[in-house]
């Protein structure tokens, strides 16, 4: 039965650094995650997207490797090695077959410790990612994502665009790259997450080879979330046949005690597949949307609630009452006792599924050290979540959902606002 | 939040991704298949392939169709599609929406995708729940409802599916008109697997009841079953659920060939919506299915050699010269009927279009004129092959590969060797394939730019 599935998670120590490991040798595969804090969050104004960028170049080149022989030691041997500059963090991580792990921890060791910033590489991956930055803004998602954020946080590294923009890429210096590299890239504050066909020895044996020549100390802390600002509605004007819109109010702290209530409450409401009632309410019954859906977004610690959906220009009105509507109806009388056994049905049964493939299991256990659970949060997960009540649920919905403080960004040319 | 249709499309135009399969041929000596596929039919004429894999107690349940969006008659583009949509609005014994909301109660997941070659249905349950997902999948596939009143709201549905992925996206425009263009604008691979517009809105009921009587039957579908599962439990489950379908005559696809030449030579569109441009050279080549099928496999390792990457002779002469910010080839060698080979680049700032071309076409003529270098084909070889054991690695890709293949009239040994079969490809054969693919004058050229250049 799927009660509390879980493969067995292991805690490997090697050199002051520990790692979560699920072992398995079912398959020829290992898949390694780990993760600091910092990312875009050490960026200040105007330096948006120095950290992807020295993220994009750690792989153009290492060692004695120049970007073309570094792709091809990879390749070769069907390594995928990338790192991740994100909101709050900074993430690397490769999944290689069990007889290129060797290979696959030499080339991410060079990596971090040896990176070269070439010129030529630079200048590619500069353009490669200006290009990007426009192209984003051409779509209507990228648009409304970049009004969303920036008009919640104005004056907060959330509020950024973590890639940049096509402004502040070209203006980076290749020393404003070397010095992200240098903060982020350290041997302390880092959190690892292991799953496939690897023991115990030999995983504290390669922990001590990928991270214990890093220079040591963490990276700093970036600047806590200030309070999400409630905007009410904001139109970026595009010259296309449907709006996309996102909604978002202020949620909940990872480390709240109501967070797994939070969880099938939204499941409920907006959560994935046809059963929600967003979904039933703006797609199957008035075909308003190709899709809907809302839910918990995690940055800092702190969890908003978001959700979007796509219309065409005439119906963004309708659409968006109805949205509100429902939200409405969620925080004045919570789920219904059927829906809530049903959520939590699939909550619980959904368990095995995320233990399918090993780079899944690693981001698994890495979210839940992000999020500092404890090493049995999955398997006492479904006690936990029978234990909650609709009554608690009706209180949770009651407290978060706010359906006159929904904020709304559109890109479009919505009519009947 | 996609959900529902992953609209996959025929044709790659972004990065070439790394490949898989080889051609029926008999397996060299002490090869082992790469998923070990169990298969077997019954008497209505379903195949079914089954990969065990008991990592954990999880199963998956594709149903495929021999039948997609090239389908689609004349004037009614978009039939596949629409019609994979109302497949969830409830069968005999299901309600509509019900099949979706059960396995989501048991905690799975599920969906559906139309690719121009086939149309598939999935779920993915814990192990214990198979026998569920069965039951429901062979009632759609025996007796689908259809119900004339939620057609209007999901043809709705599909339209804002269409704005979504294509109307509010000049570039996914571009691709359309591309296509068109090359093909024409009624031809099975010119027109897009969601349909036209205007036809979307023409298709009625009888429209989607004729396309499931010529093209559901048990003997044009293939049924993949991947993970947890006893094979004699399986097959006793499978003969349970399926063998009461009733078989039903089946006619095969007949696709027509390309046009002698491309429709429109060369498309040029100017976007304000756009802020950067793009360039598609596009060749009508053959495939495992048409034409000179044993250039299929030198195709593939082609579109590596050519454009696949750092390394590649496109990146090498457009993109580390600062002429384009990316470079691509794509080609797909397990299609239904006539394919594509496609080269895509984006150009740098300030690069003019004619320079981006001239130097993508040198790279081509050079090719061409001195052949294959035996070096580098060797290297996409070993790049292409390397990570085939990853695919083991999650139990979503066996499934997929076995079932379009096989959906696709091809024999099983195209995925369960194409390694070797990769390996087997000689520098000779790809200069070969190259020199009458693209080098015959039967190429399209596309631009997208935007209005102030």
């Amino acid at each position: 039965m799927a009660e509390g599935f879980t493969l067995p998670i292991q805690v490997i120590e090697s050199d002051g650094i520990s790692a979560w490991l699920t072992e398995d040798h079912s398959v020829p595969v290992v898949s390694l995650a780990w993760s600091w804090q910092g990312g875009a969050g050490l960026e200040k104004a105007g330096e948006e997207g120095t950290t992807a960028l020295m993220a994009s170049l750690l792989t153009e080149g290492a060692g004695d490797l120049r970007a073309r022989e570094f792709a091809d030691a990879l390749r070769d041997d069907a390594i995928s090695l990338s790192f991740d500059s994100q909101r709050d963090g900074f993430e690397g991580g490769f999944r290689a077959l069990r007889d290129a792990v060797p290979a696959a921890l030499r080339l991410a060791r060079l990596a971090m410790t040896a990176p070269r910033f070439d010129a030529d590489a630079l200048q590619r991956v500069r353009a490669r990612a200006v290009a990007g930055a426009r192209q984003v803004m051409e779509t209507p998602g990228g648009q409304a994502r970049r009004a969303f954020w920036a008009t919640a946080f104005p004056d907060h590294p959330a509020g950024r665009p973590t890639g940049g923009t096509a402004e502040s890429l070209a203006a980076i210096p290749e020393a404003a790259i070397r010095a992200a590299h240098a903060r982020q890239i350290r041997r302390d504050g880092l959190l690892v997450a292991v799953a496939g066909a690897i023991n115990p020895a030999e995983l504290r044996a390669l922990l001590t080879t990928l991270f214990a020549a890093l220079p040591p100390g963490a990276p700093e802390a970036p600047p806590a979330l200030p309070p999400f600002i409630d905007f009410g509605s904001r139109v970026v004007p595009m010259p296309f046949p449907q709006s996309t819109i996102l909604f978002g109010q202020p949620g909940l702290a990872v480390q709240d005690p109501d967070w797994e209530a939070a969880q099938v409450m939204l499941r409920v409401l907006g959560g994935g597949g046809f059963s929600s009632r967003l979904m039933q309410a703006v797609r199957v019954q008035r075909g308003l949307t190709y899709g809907i859906s809302a839910g918990l977004d995690v940055l800092y610690g702190q969890a908003l609630i978001t959700g979007g959906l796509a219309t065409q220009n005439a119906k963004v009105a309708e659409a968006l009452t109805v949205t509100t509507a429902e939200w409405r109806r969620m925080a004045e009388d919570g789920p219904t006792e059927a829906e809530r056994a049903d959520a939590i049905a699939y909550l619980r049964g959904s368990l095995p599924l995320q233990f399918t493939d090993s780079r899944r299991i690693a981001g698994t256990l890495l979210s839940l050290r992000r999020n500092n659970r404890p090493l049995d949060w999955l398997a006492a997960r479904p006690a936990r979540l029978a234990a909650i009540s609709r009554d608690r649920l009706a209180a949770v919905a009651s407290r978060l959902l706010k359906p006159d403080g929904l904020s709304v960004a559109i890109a479009g040319q919505p009519a009947g606002l | 939040m996609s959900r529902r249709t992953a609209l996959v499309t025929g044709a790659c135009l972004c990065a070439a991704a790394p490949k898989r399969h080889a051609a029926a041929f008999t397996p060299p000596q002490g090869e082992r298949p790469l998923y070990g596929a169990q298969l077997w039919s019954l008497p209505n004429g379903l195949r079914v392939a089954f990969v065990q894999s008991r990592r954990v107690p999880v199963i998956c349940q594709y149903l495929f169709y021999g039948a997609g969006g090239g389908e689609d008659p004349e004037g009614l583009s978009g039939i596949a599609h629409y019609l994979e949509h109302m497949m969830f609005k409830g069968s005999r014994n299901v309600p509509s929406g019900a099949l979706s909301q059960r396995v989501a109660r048991e905690g799975g997941n599920d969906n559906a995708f139309t690719s121009r070659d086939v149309t598939a249905y999935f779920q993915q349950v814990e192990a214990s729940h198979l026998a569920l997902i069965m039951g429901m999948e062979a009632d759609r596939c025996a007796h689908p409802l259809f119900p004339p009143p939620e057609m209007a709201a999901e043809l709705s549905v599909v339209l804002e599916e269409r704005r979504q992925r294509t109307d509010s996206n000049p570039r996914a425009l571009f691709r359309e008109a591309f296509q068109a263009g090359m093909w024409g604008r009624q031809h099975w691979h010119g027109r897009p697997i969601i349909g036209w517009p205007e036809e979307i809105r023409a298709i009625r009921h009888a429209d989607l009841v004729a396309f499931f009587e010529r093209w559901y039957a048990p003997a044009n579908a293939v049924l993949v079953i991947a993970g947890d599962a006893e094979p004699a439990a399986l097959e006793r489950l499978v003969e349970q659920h399926y063998g009461g379908v009733p078989a039903r005559p089946t006619t095969p696809r007949d696709r027509a060939p390309p046009p002698p030449a491309p429709v429109e030579r060369r498309l040029v569109t100017r976007s304000a919506a756009i802020r950067e441009g793009s360039f598609l050279r596009a060749w009508f080549a053959p495939t495992l299915t048409y034409g000179e099928a044993e250039q299929a496999w030198p195709l593939e390792v082609l579109a590596h050699m050519l454009g696949g990457g750092q390394g590649s002779l496109l990146h090498e002469a457009l993109v580390e010269t600062g002429i384009a910010v990316t470079a691509n080839a794509g080609y797909d060698a397990d299609a239904v009927g006539a394919g594509e080979f496609l080269v895509s680049a984006m150009p740098g700032r300030g690069t003019a279009p004619e320079r981006l071309e001239a130097a993508a076409a040198a790279v081509i003529e050079k090719l061409l004129q001195e052949g294959a270098n035996p070096a580098l084909v060797a290297r996409s070889i070993r790049q292409i092959t390397a990570g085939a054991l990853l695919s083991l690695d999650g139990i979503g890709a066996a499934p997929r590969m076995l079932g379009t293949a096989l959906a696709s009239g091809l024999p099983v040994e195209v995925v369960e060797y194409w390694p070797s079969r990769i390996r087997a490809v000689t520098p000779e054969q790809v200069t070969a394939a190259a020199r009458a693919v693209l080098g015959a004058p039967l190429d399209a050229i596309g631009w997208l730019l935007p209005e102030t250049t």
